[in-house]
């Protein structure tokens, strides 16, 4: 009898396709079927939607109603189809004009007063309703500053059902109060930053984390407790240049999926994430039934993850980062689908020496067997350890403590000037490759494209020993450019890869001589 | 409401659908026949280019809309009855027809309005 068309988008990882919502209002027993592979939450969709209609005073059609969402094969989650299939049914209805529909997604959660409740996942969603060449969106008023920050949509917010067709039949808008949500979301990351001088002393640790934040380095501290391992990682994040646009808008993507109020606007700040370790694999690579969601690999995407008393998390949590460590993306596949999700995470892991925490410190004394030393050793496995570029051993202070405590130390805003400057040159070295760091660089570029630094002898010998792995000699040859970087070197020399292969063997830097040089000259 | 009362209401709306099927150029059969399985409301024969397909017409009468549309009274499990109804109504009387249909009748009484029917054919 009568049929009509809305538009909604569908997420598959962070890719949205478009979902075109028909109604048909046909002959048959008053009943309301809601076909095209809809999981709990949107089968619901039927009972809310048939509510707020009739809340709103308007009327659900007395006769078998029939929903699709097409393309009917692809499964769809999530409540956020609610405002097409209303607008879909009242057009259908003859309510609104169908014209109005044509060009326009809409997205949203009715509540069953049909005030319009706000949803994940709008920033991916509106970016793939612009890229598939509709021109309005409709979103629930709370969201309509994420909507916006995609350019070339007109952005409509609205915050009741009796808006939304107020405003598709051209009627005069009534006000409404928008609704009050109890699990407000949490505000995006990158709000708070804190100063590496409030770290005292550890000098060659914080050198570690200007190198590591300068090239995009993974790094693992290990030390005694109490040394400062966390608070020195806690301020990584601050050392790191602001995000460019098109890394911003892949950050807010997955925070906006992830449930993140992004309303003051895109992500600019390098996020940071730093689960406990009771954490499951789900929670880290991302997971959940049908459709996978991102985890906190993916909430680290272009920033830090931070693993903090990393032999506590179970090996199988650690051992799940080999592959997204690798190629900077998680594919979580499930029978019917497969979500792929951005994870070019910089990784932190901070480790005591053994359960004590007191092993190979001088002076001190470990109470664990030798047994439980290897054990706890042996809880980050050798594939993990051989990922990670700059080892940095933190050493207990003690006399040297408190007069390092009346020194002035050095402000975040200091290091990340070099951090910035050093950036700078691998962005004009790597320009055309895709590539924007050191830590990117893949193996044979490194070793064909650029030019090899002097004084390699030292990581042959290196290798030729069983003591370097051909991927260690990439990431030894990755830190040293990095530390050519902050030298404003044209290219590494021996100190450089000297100071590198000890940097990533977790040595005591003898080579504090060839520190203070480069460090020198940076300043 | 009283049994009385709304046993009115209920015949009320069945003559109004009775009144409805002729319109349409229905022959009616019987109406609220009755054995062990339960009642059929109507039962009329409608002729279509020679072809003869008995009707077995379910009636639902109400007067307002708080409880929901009269038609959405009309459940899986009353239709499955019908069937069963139809089934019985056919082996007991000796018409020959090339078809049977199942048809549901709704019809809203409100106070001061004009009855409003719905009819809705080949419901089940």
């Amino acid at each position: 009898m009568a049929q009509a068309c809305a538009w909604s988008v569908a997420l598959v990882g962070l890719e949205g396709r478009i979902v075109e919502v028909e109604a048909d209002i046909g002959a048959g027993l008053p009943r309301t079927v809601l076909v095209g592979l809809a999981d709990t939450a949107l089968s619901e969709a039927r009972d809310r939607c048939k509510a707020a209609v009739g809340n709103s005073g308007h009327t659900w059609p007395v006769s078998l109603l029939t929903i699709n969402l097409s393309p009917a094969t692809l499964p769809k989650t999530g409540s956020h189809y609610d405002l097409a299939i209303v607008a879909a049914v009242l057009a259908a209805a003859e309510v609104i004009p169908r014209f109005e529909l044509t060009r326009t997604v809409l997205l949203g959660e009715l509540g069953l007063d049909g005030r319009v409740r706000p949803v994940r996942g709008i920033l991916p969603a509106v970016l793939a309703a612009a890229s598939a060449g509709f021109t309005r969106v409709i979103v629930p008023v709370r969201q309509a500053g994420e909507a916006q920050l995609v350019e070339g949509l007109d952005v409509l917010g609205v915050a009741s059902l009796t808006q939304l067709v107020a405003l598709l039949r051209g009627d005069p808008v009534p006000d409404v109060d928008p609704i009050e949500v109890a699990d407000a979301a949490p505000d995006a990351p990158g709000g708070r930053q804190l100063d590496l001088a409030d770290v005292v002393g550890q000098v060659e640790a914080k050198w570690a984390v200007e190198v590591a934040a300068a090239g995009r380095h993974h790094l693992m501290f290990s030390g005694p407790p109490g040394v400062g391992k966390t608070m020195v990682a806690e301020r990584i994040p601050g050392l790191l240049p602001d995000l460019t646009l098109a890394e911003a808008l892949e950050v807010s993507a997955v925070h906006s999926l992830a449930g993140f109020n992004l309303a003051d606007g895109l992500i600019t700040r390098p996020p940071y994430s730093d689960p406990h370790h009771s954490a499951s694999v789900a929670s880290i690579v991302g997971g959940g039934q049908r459709m996978a969601k991102p985890g906190a690999i993916s909430c680290a995407h272009r920033g830090v993850l931070f693993l903090d008393e990393a032999p506590e998390f179970p090996p199988k949590v650690i051992d799940s980062l080999r592959t997204p460590l690798e190629s900077g993306t998680i594919v979580l596949g499930r029978s019917e689908v497969q979500a792929r999700y951005p994870a070019r995470f910089q990784l932190v892991l901070a480790a005591n020496p053994c359960p004590c925490g007191q092993a190979a410190i001088r002076g001190a004394h470990c109470s664990c067997p030798p047994l439980a030393v290897r054990r706890y050793g042996e809880r980050i496995s050798g594939p993990i350890k051989d990922r990670i570029d700059i080892s940095c051993v933190f050493l207990p202070m003690r006399k040297a403590y408190l007069k390092a405590a009346l020194q002035r130390t050095e402000a975040s805003a200091v290091v990340a000037a070099r951090v910035a400057e050093a950036r700078a040159r691998q962005q004009h070295r790597l320009q055309g490759t895709g590539w924007q760091t050191n830590g990117e660089v893949p193996g044979p570029h490194l070793r064909k494209q650029l030019p090899l630094p002097d004084g390699l002898q030292v990581v042959e010998a290196a290798v030729n020993r069983g003591r370097l792995s051909p991927r260690g000699v990439d990431k030894v040859l990755r830190v040293a450019w990095t530390l050519a970087d902050l030298a404003r070197r044209e290219k590494p020399g021996p100190d450089e890869v000297a100071v590198a292969l000890a940097m990533r063997r977790g040595e005591q830097l003898e080579a504090a001589a060839g520190q203070d040089e480069t460090r020198g000259e940076a300043g | 409401m009283a049994a009385s009362a709304r046993q009115s209401v209920g015949a009320r709306g069945e003559d109004l659908a009775v009144a409805e099927l002729e319109r349409q150029g229905m022959e009616v059969l019987a109406r609220n026949w009755r054995c062990r399985t339960g009642e059929i409301d109507i039962v009329a024969a409608e002729t279509v280019d020679g072809r003869v397909t008995v009707v077995f017409c379910e009636v639902k009468c109400r007067t307002g809309l708080g409880f929901g549309d009269p038609l959405e009274a009309i459940t899986w499990a009353k239709l499955r009855r019908l069937r069963s109804l139809a089934a019985e109504w056919m082996s007991a009387h000796q018409v020959s027809a090339s078809a049977i249909r199942l048809d549901a009748v709704g019809v809203l009484l409100q106070r001061g309005q004009a009855p409003r029917l719905t009819h809705v054919r080949a419901v089940g």
